[in-house]
């Protein structure tokens, strides 16, 4: 089912959870493909075009492998290289490629959102060497955090991609200070990468922020559906990321073999990254059900899958969607199709609320511990 | 204490013999006889029984960079001349037929690429040159690791899976366009991350160009005394050197950096 790299395994985490949950999930499973498609569609459109040391990349659901009709297409022009005036006409060009209407309606994409973080050029150096402090703005902050979390290049240029990525990664883990050293008690070591924590804490945090600010900004319009998706598909970004996080240690990703060393380390996230978001979270249960058959996992699995399954199914679903975008605050209420996505948004935080910080949940001690205070 | 020394080619550029001469006087104890070029090869063989290499206990060579498939078999004879006991560099990529060099065995050494190049530059392409010429040992390029991947991650990753197999080390920095340098400090920083990683005995082999070509003899070997003790400390074989630069004075610098 997956496309995206899985480096050593044969079968995807997703269809590996399936399997051993005896669950199909269709929409996610089609929203895997509809995405599959229109990367290959946007590789063809943009072939040729990116120069050496830049990269196409695209965010949102394309990144996350969960296109639905109606998506945008959220995408930056990535510059890691010297200085080259030529950059800005290859952009240009790109955007020309990209904008042109036609083109969307052939794809059933949206333009980006109107912010200016997405269809924007984008150079690594501020991306990598800006973090916290008055130059991270927050457009740099969600490029960066969003490279982590929620991307894909487009087609075969994809080593500055590759490049910046590890690149924002060491500088997390080089400036965590007390990292991979012993705590006081001499036995166990902090393999936990804070600074990191931190940042996609924050990330999640402005999300929410932000969220209210777009209602000041542009009214009711889109509320409904910015809101089920902040409790959907942004939380499972979050989760996603402090999964990341948490899979540094030995004892949550079951690596006996982990290297004590930053290298291990960047590798490590960068090949838990290189996972879709529901990937990385149907890895840690593959991973933690292989060894124990626990009723409780397999529950949390299933309700949240399951549940992911049934928002991408209501985002798939043209006259859903579109109402939910012109869905007026006060009528939510009353209106079935709020109703059935709220319920889904429900059994969702249920869901990762347990996967975190349920009694049985292998993450407890480290989400009480680190994700919290 | 394991081996240090200079690639001729990086001393001076398609000179062996000077190179070897400069060497003289100064307390390098290995070295890599270079002919990247392919026309260099011949000559240098043809030389090999005259050569004054007495000082040196570590003797490598460099196969050339660029032949084609045609050139190959003739390669291929002029490194069969090759005394057994020194090993034979070679960037995969020039390799065309691997079988023609099965029988080098443990005497072939594949060096891991630098960016540009679409094979060996990470550990997992390294694996399918193991596969197919399974005796073969790494010339472990750090400079080129380093130029792969900043993080020094795959450098990491190659060192845990071809360990064993590394027999000598390329100390160098490298730019974006693949040109070799003397050492710096963010060179230096970068290698000691993994330094725990390398065998201490490996010999280790330097390509960082010299920048006084011209100069007088004199501050061209204190440049070549003070870059190894550079090497060294990045790599962990030595505590931590002054900084103090050699003069570059009025003197002609070469300008021309040399490809990797």
């Amino acid at each position: 089912m997956s496309g995206s790299p899985c480096a050593g395994q044969s079968e995807s985490p997703l269809a590996e959870l399936e399997r051993i949950l005896g669950c199909h999930w269709k929409n996610i499973e089609d929203a895997h493909r509809r995405t599959e498609d229109t990367l290959q569609q946007l590789s063809k459109i943009l072939e040729g075009k990116p120069g050496p040391d830049t990269s196409v990349i695209v965010h949102g659901s394309l990144g996350r492998y969960e296109c639905t009709q109606g998506s945008d297409l959220d995408w930056t022009f990535l510059v890691d290289g010297e200085a080259n005036a030529g950059v800005q006409d290859i952009f240009i060009e790109i955007k020309k490629a990209l904008f042109g209407e036609a083109r969307f309606v052939e794809l059933g994409l949206q333009k980006p959102g109107g912010e200016g973080t997405f269809g924007a050029l984008a150079f690594s150096q501020p991306i990598v060497l800006f973090i916290g402090g008055e130059d991270d703005s927050n457009s740099n902050t969600t490029r960066r955090v969003l490279l982590l979390l929620e991307a894909l290049p487009v087609g075969e240029r994809r080593l500055a991609f590759d490049r910046v990525r590890k690149n924002i990664l060491k500088r997390y883990i080089d400036e965590d200070r007390r990292l991979l050293e012993k705590k006081q008690d001499n036995e166990s070591r902090r393999w936990v990468p804070l600074f990191l924590l931190n940042d996609f804490a924050r990330y999640w945090r402005t999300m929410a922020v932000d969220f209210a600010y777009k209602q000041f900004d542009r009214g009711n319009d889109g509320y409904a559906l910015r809101n089920i998706k902040s409790g959907l598909s942004r939380k499972l970004l979050f989760a996603s990321g402090l999964l990341a996080c948490f899979w540094c240690d030995p004892i949550i990703s079951k690596n006996e073999s982990q290297e004590i060393s930053k290298q291990s380390l960047i590798h490590c996230l960068s090949t838990f990254l290189s996972l879709t978001p529901l990937e990385r979270i149907a890895l840690f249960f593959t991973t933690h059900l292989r060894v124990s058959e626990s009723k409780f996992l397999r529950e949390n699995a299933k309700d949240l899958f399951c549940s992911y399954d049934a928002f991408l199914g209501i985002l798939n679903d043209s006259d859903k969607r579109n109402r939910l975008k012109k869905l007026m605050q006060e009528e939510e209420e009353s209106d079935e199709i709020f109703r059935e996505a709220w319920k889904t948004r429900k059994v969702f935080r249920k869901a990762i609320q347990d996967m975190f910080l349920g009694n049985e949940s292998p993450l407890r001690n480290f989400s009480i511990e680190r994700g919290v205070f | 204490m394991a081996h240090i020394g200079f690639s001729t080619g990086a001393l001076m550029l398609g000179n062996f013999q000077e190179a070897l001469r400069l060497m003289r006087g100064t307390s390098t104890t290995a070295t890599e006889l270079s002919a990247l070029r392919l026309p260099e090869l011949p000559v240098l063989i043809e030389a090999l029984p005259e050569l004054n290499l007495g000082q040196f206990e570590y003797v490598s060579i460099h196969a050339p960079s660029r032949f084609s498939a045609d050139e190959e078999g003739r390669v291929i004879e002029l490194l069969q001349r090759v005394p057994d006991r020194w090993p034979i560099i070679v960037h995969p990529d020039t390799i065309h037929d691997s079988g023609k060099w099965i029988g080098f065995g443990s005497q072939l050494s594949i060096e891991n690429l630098d960016r540009r190049k679409s094979v060996g530059r990470n550990a997992e392409e390294l694996c399918r040159w193991f596969e197919r010429l399974p005796d073969a040992k790494l010339c472990f390029d750090l400079a080129h690791a380093h130029q792969c991947d900043r993080t020094m991650t795959e450098a990491f990753r190659i060192l845990l899976k071809f360990r064993e197999r590394i027999c000598q080390l390329h100390i160098s920095e490298l730019d974006s366009a693949g040109h070799h340098f003397p050492l710096s400090y963010g060179s230096m920083q970068a290698f000691s991350e993994i330094a725990s990683l390398i065998p201490a005995d490996v010999p280790a082999i330097l390509e960082s160009l010299n920048p006084f070509q011209g100069a007088e003899e004199a501050k061209q070997r204190s440049w070549i005394e003070r870059e190894m003790k550079r090497a060294n400390t990045a790599i962990g074989r030595e505590g931590m050197v002054s900084d103090t630069p050699v003069s570059y004075g009025q003197l002609p610098l070469s300008s021309s950096a040399v490809p990797a």
